[in-house]
């Protein structure tokens, strides 16, 4: 009996293993016929179950990755559950890895994990995303959509698939607040269903190209509806080519120096989303420049309503010092307008 | 499937061409499988789910979760008069005896009720079954399947003889993730109708593991995962692939964050293991689930000196099967049922799907003292039935919610729907060998049987042509008569074993038959046939005819023995003993040689 306990306690270690990879599925299967059926049958190998620190309420704590290096990389959207020595990733021959964590793309929200080559059976086969000529989608495109939903695959069972077409390409900056999405970049908008476990995971064409990397849910309280999404493959290039290649990034988008209106907001503690009162307007700041007093209701910035002082920080967010934008608020029963140029604080 | 082929390659074929190909051929088939999809509602409760026949005699496949419980303060009607013919008959034939005429009603009611009436505890009220022809018919719950959720219902024809569009089913082991299915149903009661709402997607996953509800009730242990939009209303409905055959009914979804609604992740109950259930379900029995009596788990552990990689035994009782057949927790198990086992989940599937009274086999490699693994052996063990908490209602031969009328109607269905057989020759002749080594040989020709038993011969010869007495024995150079039990002991041998059939006379055999439920023979569904007459004879035959087996009383040995047949496969099993080292040989047909049945010879 006692060794019996030691052979399960001995279960929670888990680690790499050697294998038949690639080969290891539970069940015999006929060989695939159609085009769908071959596409997913050739990427399955490059998709990975993520699992990690345990959820909390509605956070999962599972979710999906791909392949990106032999050596190891793989590319999953970047997600709480991702925490240093409680990551692990499991194959497609259901062998166990832990993994290291490499620093997040801050812009994109996507993480690069990194296992050990040494420790797989067989060769890992990666993807990369296809060339700007390559990577081109159309809206209403057919697309398949791989990912470990509701983590219904455990070890060497296959994710999920799914189908769909492209719905179409948006901005999530222009629809602010249609979505309550952290993200503000292009985005490839699908039907092919993605839900909790499917993030991470991969959005291909019928051919088998990787057009996009799944990402969560939008999600809008306003219209109740929810969007599947991904990022578009070629978008992760700069950072993979980065984190893989080792190849110095063109772009400083390391070092953004953060807008200075001079404005203070009125925030009452245990409020939770207070209208965007200004309560002081520093001297010499764009804010005097362009007239605000004590008490207006910052109500639009550009196209962007404002609602409160947390929509109006994120939206601010959006600009580097010298941008000129168009301020509309409310003084009493008055809207007034004008425009306002944003600077860098001042050091003192 | 070809379009989608064609426009990712952008090759070829105008694609256009393809679309409208590949869009006219699914139209086509939709259009064939709708007629047999069908929405099931309680006659007096709001509402309902789906179905779908998948026999033209009406059988209609749904989920028990769509027929409910039980309807506990149902009673049974009263059984009707007897029609004026049959008494005056009566009255004619019992002239001036004083006849108790109150008596002779009590008793043609009660062989009513026996024919006409379940016999179980539990009874259910007709469900209203809507057909996409617009007209609404009673159906009578047969069986039910609660351990996997699901039920058979028989469509009450409103003409004597009505038959009904139906679809088949098909073989869900060959799906392939990415394939394309569509499912069908009545989502939301939308149609008034009763014209299916169609939906279209792929196949997500296969061999899915779904844990069940309550006390091991409604579990999915071998499901197909969909992205064609279910939702509620669609429980129950089929989900068809490209060529139209029924490969699941739909029955489960998993949701989101906003209630019952559809995100693109829906279950559906795989037909082969359906096809499991099919015999119990539509003899109209409450069905059991086998269960090994055990859990396993999968490890992956390089601690410590040894490499642990597979499944092993996590818990288990000491008096469980298992446990007595030797199995011990932490050994190995490498294969079930001759399947290689490579995770907990596809152990849970493969014993998920088939029913209590099994006989699997289990390969296990012990675990040795010190921490390594002995050689691998095998066991042979009966599953034991899962307790699902629904078998309060009785469950056995006894708990039937199908009449026997039902099951008569069953029988003649199935028998029907097997392909004529052109099999030259009328005589079969069939030989087993034993444990010890020796030959155990039966020839029929018609009525005629011969039965050589080690170094003695057994002939019974037609009973049409003597008093039944006629037939002999021989042994060690000797004839004599027959006795009493060895001439009982070729009859049952004759009327049950569906091996010495010629295949042309399958239908004739079970003429008197009644399907009394399904069993699992080497790994393949077969149907269970009740023969009249003592002796406890059974037939078996595999969904599609072929001969899987039969079972008796034993007169001469004085014992219930069961013969599981499948090719060379033979278990025998003597009052539920496994009796090991049977094997089954060459079946051969041809014409009779007179000497087989000469006494003098």
């Amino acid at each position: 009996m006692r060794t019996a306990m030691m052979v399960l306690a001995a279960a929670s270690v888990l680690s790499a293993q050697k294998a038949d990879f690639g080969k290891a599925y539970s069940f015999d299967e006929r060989k695939p016929k159609t085009q769908i059926e071959r596409t997913v049958d050739k990427l399955m190998p490059s998709i990975v179950k993520i699992h990690g620190a345990s959820g909390l309420a509605t956070i999962k704590s599972y979710a999906t990755g791909i392949i990106v290096s032999d050596q190891g990389h793989i590319v999953t959207l970047d997600q709480i559950l991702l925490q240093k020595d409680r990551t692990r990733v499991v194959l497609y021959d259901g062998s166990v890895h832990e993994a290291i964590l490499y620093p997040a793309d801050e812009k994109l929200l996507v993480r690069i994990l990194k296992i050990d080559p040494e420790e797989v059976d067989g060769k890992l086969q990666p993807l990369w995303p296809p060339s700007e000529e390559q990577a081109t989608y159309r809206n209403g495109q057919f697309v398949v959509s791989l990912g470990n939903s509701f983590r219904l695959a455990e070890f060497s069972e296959k994710v999920s698939a799914t189908f769909g077409v492209v719905v179409g390409k948006a901005n999530t900056a222009l629809r602010y607040r249609m979505a309550d999405v952290k993200y503000d970049n292009d985005i490839i908008l699908t039907d092919a269903c993605n839900n909790p476990g499917h993030y991470g995971g991969g959005l291909f064409t019928l051919d088998g190209r990787w057009i996009g990397l799944n990402m969560r849910l939008l999600d809008s309280k306003e219209t109740n509806t929810m969007w599947s999404a991904a990022i578009p493959s070629r978008d992760l290039l700069p950072y993979l080519e980065e984190r893989v290649l080792g190849k110095k990034r063109e772009v400083e988008t390391d070092k953004v120096v953060p807008v200075w209106t001079g404005i203070t907001l009125f925030e009452q503690a245990g409020r939770q989303s207070p209208p965007a009162y200004v309560e002081r307007v520093k001297r010499d700041s764009p804010g005097r420049t362009l007239g605000l007093r004590v008490d207006d209701l910052i109500v639009r910035i550009d196209d962007f309503s404002i609602r409160s002082c947390s929509e109006l920080r994120s939206v601010l967010k959006k600009y580097v010092p010298g941008q000129t934008v168009k301020v509309m608020w409310k003084r009493g029963t008055r809207v007034m307008t004008g425009d306002m140029t944003l600077s860098e604080e001042p050091k003192k | 499937m070809m379009l989608l082929a064609v426009l990712a390659s952008c090759v070829m074929q105008d694609p256009i061409d393809a679309v409208a190909a590949s869009e006219a051929h699914r139209v086509a088939v939709i259009d064939r499988c709708a007629q047999a999809v069908c929405s099931v509602m309680s006659m007096d409760a709001p509402g309902g789910g789906s179905g779908v026949i998948f026999d033209p005699a009406g059988f209609v496949l749904t989920n028990y979760h769509v027929v409910g419980k039980p309807d506990d303060d149902y009673k049974l009607p009263d059984p009707p008069q007897p029609p004026e013919a049959v008494l005056e008959a009566w009255r004619q034939q019992t002239e001036g005896d004083d006849p108790d005429e109150a008596a002779f009603i009590a008793k043609w009611q009660k062989e009513w009720r026996r024919e006409h009436q379940p016999s179980g505890a539990s009874h259910y009220k007709n469900k209203k079954i809507g057909l996409p022809d617009g007209k609404l018919y009673e159906g009578v719950v047969l069986g039910i399947d609660p351990g996997s959720d699901l039920a058979v219902i028989r469509l009450l024809p409103k003409v004597a003889g009505q038959t009904w569009p139906s679809c088949t089913l098909g073989n869900s082991d060959a799906l392939l993730v990415g394939e394309t299915v569509f499912a069908m149903g009545n989502p939301f009661l939308l149609a008034t109708d009763f014209t299916p709402t169609v939906t279209f997607g792929i196949v997500s996953g296969t061999h899915r593991y779904q844990e069940g509800q309550g006390n091991r009730m409604l579990v999915y242990p071998d499901c197909i995962q969909v992205d064609a939009p279910v939702n509620p209303g669609n429980s129950g409905g089929p989900l068809f692939n490209e060529a139209g055959e029924v490969i699941g009914i739909n029955g489960r979804i998993s949701i989101g964050d906003r209630g019952r609604v559809n995100v693109g992740v829906g279950f559906a109950i795989a037909a082969n293991q359906i096809k499991n259930f099919l015999g119990d379900l539509v003899a109209g029995r409450h069905t059991e689930h086998g269960t090994l009596d055990m859990s396993a788990w999968f490890m992956n552990s390089r601690a410590g000196k040894t490499h642990k990689r597979g499944v092993f035994v996590q818990q288990t009782f000491a008096d469980s099967i298992v446990a007595k057949a030797g199995v011990a927790l932490g050994d190995e198990i490498t294969s079930f049922n001759g399947i290689e086992v490579r995770s907990a989940n596809q152990l849970a599937t493969l014993v998920g799907v088939l029913p209590a009274g099994t006989w699997v086999t289990l390969s296990h490699r012990p675990q040795a003292a010190l921490g390594g693994f002995g050689d691998e052996r095998e066991v042979t063990v009966k599953l034991t039935a899962l307790d699902t908490g629904s078998s309060r209602d009785g469950t056995g031969d006894d708990a039937r919610l199908g009449s026997r009328i039902d099951r008569r109607i069953a029988k003649d269905q199935i028998v029907n729907s097997w392909p004529e057989s052109s099999e030259p020759g009328v005589t079969v002749q069939w030989t087993r060998r034993g444990p010890d080594g020796s030959k155990l040989v039966a020839i029929t020709d018609g009525e005629r049987i011969r039965l050589e038993i080690a170094r003695s011969v057994l002939v019974s010869l037609d009973e049409k042509e003597g008093d039944g007495t006629q037939g002999f024995a021989k042994a060690n150079g000797e004839v004599r008569d027959l006795t009493a039990d060895e001439r009982e002991r070729l009859r049952r041998e004759r009327i049950s074993n569906p091996v010495l059939w010629p295949r042309a006379a399958v239908a004739a055999h079970l003429q008197h038959a009644l399907l009394v439920g399904g069993v699992h023979v080497h790994g393949a569904p077969a149907y269970r046939f009740a023969l009249p007459g003592d002796g406890d004879c059974e037939a078996w035959l595999f969904l599609d005819g072929t001969p899987a087996g039969f079972a008796f009383r034993d007169p001469m040995r004085r014992a219930h023995v069961q013969w599981f047949v499948r090719d060379t496969k033979l278990r025998v099993v003597v009052d539920g003993e496994l009796e090991t080292g049977w094997s089954s040989g060459m079946r051969a047909t041809g014409k009779p040689e007179d000497q087989w049945f000469r006494r003098d010879a």
